[in-house]
């Protein structure tokens, strides 16, 4: 059949902010992208009975010591990093970064299943109490997956277009992509969208038992960008331009196959060439599936795109957030790298439940 | 469509038709220490009848339905596997809890024998997105762009007008949406707690009303651009005309009445409707105090003292959640084309602060060419669709489907 190729119309990205083990803002992401350190830290102390030592952790990152003790009792982490990565976004670090969002700003993000640590830690407490719905109602709103949204939407009063995708790793090509549909269907005029993943211990053993048992070390953080019709009356100097998104499901169990397809596809529709895809980012992820993306990428666009973008493993494996941090991660790289204004730059994500997707991007050269 | 009231489009209708529900003791978790347990649960649901590619190990019961119902959407719309091979294919589809009785599942693995002894199948069924990969799966759209929606109780709505959008812009022939939900423990008791679950029945717009039942289900439909379902003979159910979304950006739970207002007009907008025209508002109407009072609300600044007659499908169907505005734009699909309204179920007595006319009880014949279904949803996610009786004298500019 016809594969959907999204190809953007002339969408750019704006503005962006994350909340990541580099740390919190955008200034921090791209200064650790640069910086060769590692992000290996411990997991927090009141996380018991992990299936691994290790993780990476946003450092640091105390929902309520950030937003302060109002309206933040029951928020959970996966709320609070979306809720500071868009305050991030809106009134981060100032010219020519900020970002004036207004009715008619939508907002869209991805995400797995929402936080898993909140609806098993709700479910927990029913099972073990002595009647079934002794529970704690201010968690309630916790148990959809759209709290995080929704929140956002309350926290810095955004009353347009709001919505959660589920996408797996790929969430935030997807969120793009919806986001996309909204602007070319004039909903919007603006977009604020991205991806969030929390570390939980949850998490943790969900990802153990779908990796068969193969520890992995988790990532945590968000990743929100300003998307806008290229030349929106904003006035700000676009980093990016978003020239296309692909996905396909992978029914034959051969999922470079479907990646490869994936990648080219997207390219030759935005009126590239493979060969000429300056960089190409995989997810990070240790496993089989992350060594798949990068043997795909480096066969399709080239071994010296993907080294570029090797990086990127320093924020993997970020579950629902990777797609996200895999393209903060091109555009870190780029604001640094003159060469890169003008090229190509792809982003591939294989989901063990069989999704592959690309996104390809034209960085624009450095902003002040 | 999968409900507890009927199996496909024609079940379905009679059971419309007829004000049928079928309220059971829930039996998909232990309901030991609930004073009440009722639930509007789809009754013997057999996943081989219908799925042909997707395991029913491999996925869990609301992907089965969402697979089942995109199944039956296909056949219903008279094409097969090979005629989408030439389409561009969106697959969309809205929940608001995935696979959370899988997830329930593992919890109390995890409680009563530890974390190891998760069940490693029940681990992979649980990420959200598989209820749309379960479509694309049992219809070998390897190539469509499938995702879920995960915008809680109005994701069926999110999920139809994304497909509406990617016709209009011309990214896709063909969506295939709709909404799924599968009971669970941790939906029941979060309502429960909240004090928001019926004893017995589902009472809309009814001044004794006490919330809901949980439910569950899918609703699945093909849409597809109007000269293509005409180039090929296609019946067809309803037009969307259009639809609207909004944020109320203002409480976890409780819904805003001038914020759900805003999203029926931006709907009525898009539709290029005007609300003298709408001749049914098919409301999200989940039967507790505050949305019946806050919709109404709603409805009476939108049309006015004399608003249209405005049903609650969750009276027949309970709620469905994530299927909800799903099986409810179907219901309201079939009203057009059998030109009936269903009706409120369970009304004994109206609700003076809820002032509209509900069909209380039994379907009435209507002529209905245009009727507005609404979505209301946690986190303020709102969104309105608005279906058109289609006929060979619609206007031009009239949209899709």
């Amino acid at each position: 059949m016809t594969p959907i190729v999204a190809t953007a119309d002339r969408l750019t990205i704006s503005a962006w902010s994350a909340i990541s083990p580099y740390g919190i803002g955008r200034a921090a992401f791209v200064d650790g992208v640069h910086s060769q350190g590692s992000t290996i830290a411990e997991p927090p102390p009141d996380e018991h009975d992990l299936p691994v030592s290790h993780a990476r952790m946003v450092p640091g990152f105390d929902v309520r010591a950030i937003l302060g003790p109002s309206n933040t009792r029951a928020m959970d982490r996966l709320t609070g990093l979306a809720v500071v990565t868009v305050r991030e976004l809106l009134h981060g670090a100032g010219p020519p970064s900020s970002v004036t969002a207004d009715r008619r700003t939508a907002v869209v993000l991805g995400t797995g299943s929402g936080s898993a640590g909140s609806m098993m830690e709700f479910t927990r407490s029913a099972l073990v109490a002595e009647r079934p719905f002794y529970v704690n109602a201010a968690a309630i709103p916790n148990n959809v997956m759209n709290s995080a949204a929704g929140r956002c939407a309350i926290w810095h009063e955004l009353p347009g277009p709001n919505a959660t995708v589920a996408g797996g790793r790929a969430a935030g090509l997807f969120a793009l992509s919806y986001a996309r549909r909204l602007l070319l269907a004039g909903r919007a005029s603006m977009a604020l969208c991205g991806a969030v993943e929390e570390f939980s211990r949850a998490r943790s053993w969900l990802e153990f038992h779908s990796q068969d048992g193969e520890p992995g070390v988790l990532a945590e953080g968000a990743a929100v960008f300003a998307v806008e019709p290229a030349g929106g009356g904003t006035g700000r100097a676009p980093l990016a331009e978003l020239l296309g998104f692909q996905s396909k499901l992978c029914l034959d169990s051969d999922p470079a196959k479907a990646l490869s397809e994936c990648v080219r596809r997207a390219v030759e529709r935005s009126g590239g060439d493979p060969a000429d895809v300056w960089a190409a980012c995989p997810s990070g992820h240790s496993g089989k599936l992350g060594q798949v993306e990068r043997d795909v990428l480096a066969d399709v666009c080239g071994a010296e795109a993907v080294a570029r973008c090797a990086v990127v493993e320093q924020v993997a494996d970020a579950g629902a957030a990777s797609a996200a941090f895999q393209l903060a991660t091109l555009l870190s790289i780029a604001e640094r790298n003159p060469e890169a204004a003008g090229r190509m730059a792809v982003l591939g994500s294989i989901d063990p439940g069989g999704t592959v997707a690309c996104g390809v991007i034209r960085p624009l050269g450095s902003d002040a | 469509m999968f409900s507890s009231i009927g199996t496909g489009a024609d079940e379905y209708a009679a059971g419309l038709r007829a004000g049928r529900s079928r309220v059971r003791p829930i039996t998909a978790f232990d309901t030991t220490g609930f004073a009440h347990t009722n639930a509007c649960a789809v009754p013997d649901f057999e996943p081989e009848r219908w799925l042909r590619h997707v395991s029913s190990e491999e996925f869990g019961r609301a992907s089965q339905f969402s697979a089942a119902a995109a199944r039956m959407a296909l056949d219903d719309a008279g094409l097969v596997e090979s005629d989408l091979i030439e389409s561009r294919c969106l697959v969309s589809v809205g929940t608001t809890d995935g696979e959370s009785h899988d997830l329930d599942r593992l919890t109390e693995m995890d409680v009563r024998h530890g974390p190891q002894q998760m069940d490693r199948v029940l681990v992979r069924r649980v990420p959200a997105i598989r209820l749309s990969t379960a479509v694309a799966t049992e219809l070998g759209l390897a190539d469509a762009e499938a995702f879920t929606i995960g915008t809680a109780c109005s994701a069926g709505n999110y999920a139809i007008g994304h497909g509406l959008d990617a016709i209009r812009i011309g990214d896709a022939d063909i969506a295939i949406c709709g909404g799924a939900d599968a009971i669970s423990r941790k939906t029941f008791t979060a309502f429960y707690r909240l004090g928001t679950i019926a004893a017995e029945r589902c009472q809309p717009f009814d001044k004794d009303r006490q919330g809901i039942l949980t439910a569950e289900g899918a609703g699945v439909m093909v849409m597809e651009r109007l000269d293509s379902a005409l180039a090929r003979g296609a019946r067809i159910y309803a037009e969307v005309l259009g639809y609207g979304l909004n944020c109320d950006a203002y409480h976890p739970v409780a819904p805003k009445q001038s914020s759900v207002a805003e999203c029926m007009r931006l709907a009525l907008d898009d539709a290029g409707v005007d609300p003298e025209e709408v001749d049914l508002i098919s409301a999200h109407g989940t039967g507790t105090r505050a949305n019946d009072i806050t919709e109404v609300g709603a409805i009476r600044e939108v049309y006015g003292s004399a608003p249209p007659r405005t049903v609650s499908l969750k009276s027949m169907l309970g709620h469905t959640m994530g299927a909800a505005s799903a099986l409810a734009a179907i219901a309201c699909a079939l009203a057009i084309t059998h030109r009936f309204i269903p009706p409120t179920i369970n009304h004994v007595t109206p609700d003076p602060e809820c002032p509209i006319d509900c069909v209380p009880n039994q379907a009435v014949s209507a002529d209905l060419r245009i009727v507005q279904n609404n979505g209301l949803a946690f986190g303020g996610n709102n969104a309105s669709v608005v279906l058109g009786r289609y006929d060979t004298t619609s206007l031009d500019q009239r949209k899709d489907m």
